[in-house]
């Protein structure tokens, strides 16, 4: 019976504190996003960009892990036995990308571009006895052209 | 080529949907299932243990007697009340099933009656026991609960898991051997109509075999006077239901014209005590 109630309190927090970290971290990236506008972080790996113009280019990467909360694990759970998209991660998945991302351009600010761009997420914390996932990490890496003024 | 800076106007990648629906109608769904499972277990139970063939039972019967702790301290005793299960059932109770007696120091007055033909008899109602036909009311009201598959219908839900692993499985399976475990097998109860059905197998078996049928009520009599109230198990105890059974036990072998010998004649002869 205690274990029960454990559970449910278990699932409760995680909604209510789930539901208020992604909000707030939405908003950030949100935000964060408007801001890195103006550097394009693009996937071609040949741009028509003068080299006698390049000053330097650098290995940019950035790396987020999002953990998902015991809400999203009760669900998944559920939806492993019947099936279906598993829409608890997929908010997951999409911030952990974004903030990858924006964390690359962190790294290279004041870049002229960054090419090359490729994403990869992984699971973290996947242990035997919980077969859903623990974290994820995404990392995003690319090419910083950095131009002469 | 121009690069045009701009937010996207949505994001295909997250699903709007209320988490706490989802959350609702899977959860209901499972509850459902499992609710359903346990309703269709409930059917089998009434509908299909009784018909579990006696193979896959023999598969069962390792678990259940492994789980029991058992004490054959006096082979010698065994042997002779097997010897007097074999005679009743050749004579008198053709029964598919191969019958085994086992001891244990327990001074309840009781048997319990185990899936694949064993049965366990208590010193506490063997040292209660003064005569053969005493004996044989015992080990033909057990048998009598073998032939309505009585001690499998008690089990219950549990049983119909044993069953499945027991056909999947065979003998010694570790699932038998949990669920075996875990079902108290000496608290069984059985219902008064299951006694009744049991007593008239019985009744049946002493008429056959001695022509008489004196050595039940002797014993129904003899335990419900004892003072030892509280060690009589389901089969002896001084609540209203012995009376009841006394008198079933009297009408039914009235209307098949047994006949209930008087104690004196003739000579019932006398067992050791399993003390001795």
């Amino acid at each position: 019976m205690e274990q029960l109630i454990v559970i449910i309190v278990l699932i409760a927090v995680g909604y209510a504190a789930g539901t208020l970290t992604e909000k707030r971290h939405y908003r950030s990236i949100e935000r964060r996003e408007s801001a890195y506008l103006s550097l394009p972080a693009v996937t071609i790996k040949n741009v028509d960009i003068n080299a006698a113009k390049v000053r330097e280019v650098k290995l940019v990467c950035g790396s987020a892990v999002i953990s998902i909360d015991y809400f999203k694990r009760v669900l998944a759970g559920l939806r492993n036995i019947f099936g279906g998209t598993v829409k608890s991660y997929e908010t997951l998945m999409d911030r952990a990308r974004r903030e990858a991302l924006l964390r690359m351009k962190e790294a290279a600010s004041d870049a002229a571009i960054i090419v090359n761009v490729r994403i990869e997420t992984s699971a973290i914390e996947k242990t035997t006895r919980n077969k859903n996932l623990g974290c994820l990490e995404a990392v995003a890496s690319g090419t910083a052209l950095f131009l002469e003024e | 080529m121009k690069f045009t800076p701009r937010m996207p106007e949505s994001n295909v990648n997250v699903t709007p949907t209320s988490p706490l629906w989802e959350f609702f109608v899977l959860l209901s769904a499972a509850m459902g299932i499992i609710v359903g499972i346990y309703l269709l277990l409930g059917f089998a139970v009434d509908v299909f243990v009784p018909r579990i063939p006696i193979g896959i039972e023999q598969n069962m019967a390792g678990s259940f007697i492994n789980a029991t702790p058992l004490l054959n301290d006096s082979p010698e005793k065994v042997q002779e009340i097997q010897v007097l299960l074999n005679t009743l059932q050749t004579q008198c109770a053709q029964l598919p099933y191969h019958f085994s007696i086992y001891l244990q120091k327990n001074p309840q007055a009781n048997a319990v009656a185990l899936p694949g033909g064993n049965i366990i008899l208590f010193s506490g109602l063997l040292d209660r026991i003064e005569s053969e036909t005493e004996l044989s009311f015992v080990l033909s009201h057990e048998m009598g609960h073998f032939a309505s598959r009585d001690h499998l219908r008690v089990l219950g839900r549990a049983l119909i898991f044993m069953a499945l692993s027991a056909a999947a499985f065979g003998p010694g399976s570790s699932v038998g051997d949990l669920l075996a475990q875990s079902l108290n097998m000496t608290e069984l109860g059985f219902s008064r109509k299951q006694e009744t059905r049991a007593d008239d197998f019985a009744l049946n078996v002493l008429h056959c075999r001695y022509g008489h049928v004196g050595g039940a009520i002797d014993l129904i009599d003899k335990l419900t006077t004892d003072k030892d109230a509280e060690l009589m198990g389901h089969y002896f105890s001084t609540h209203p239901q012995s009376k009841e059974r006394i008198s079933h036990i009297k009408a039914y072998s009235r209307s098949h014209n047994f006949s209930i010998a008087p104690i004196q004649t003739p000579k019932p002869e006398k067992l050791p005590s399993s003390r001795g």
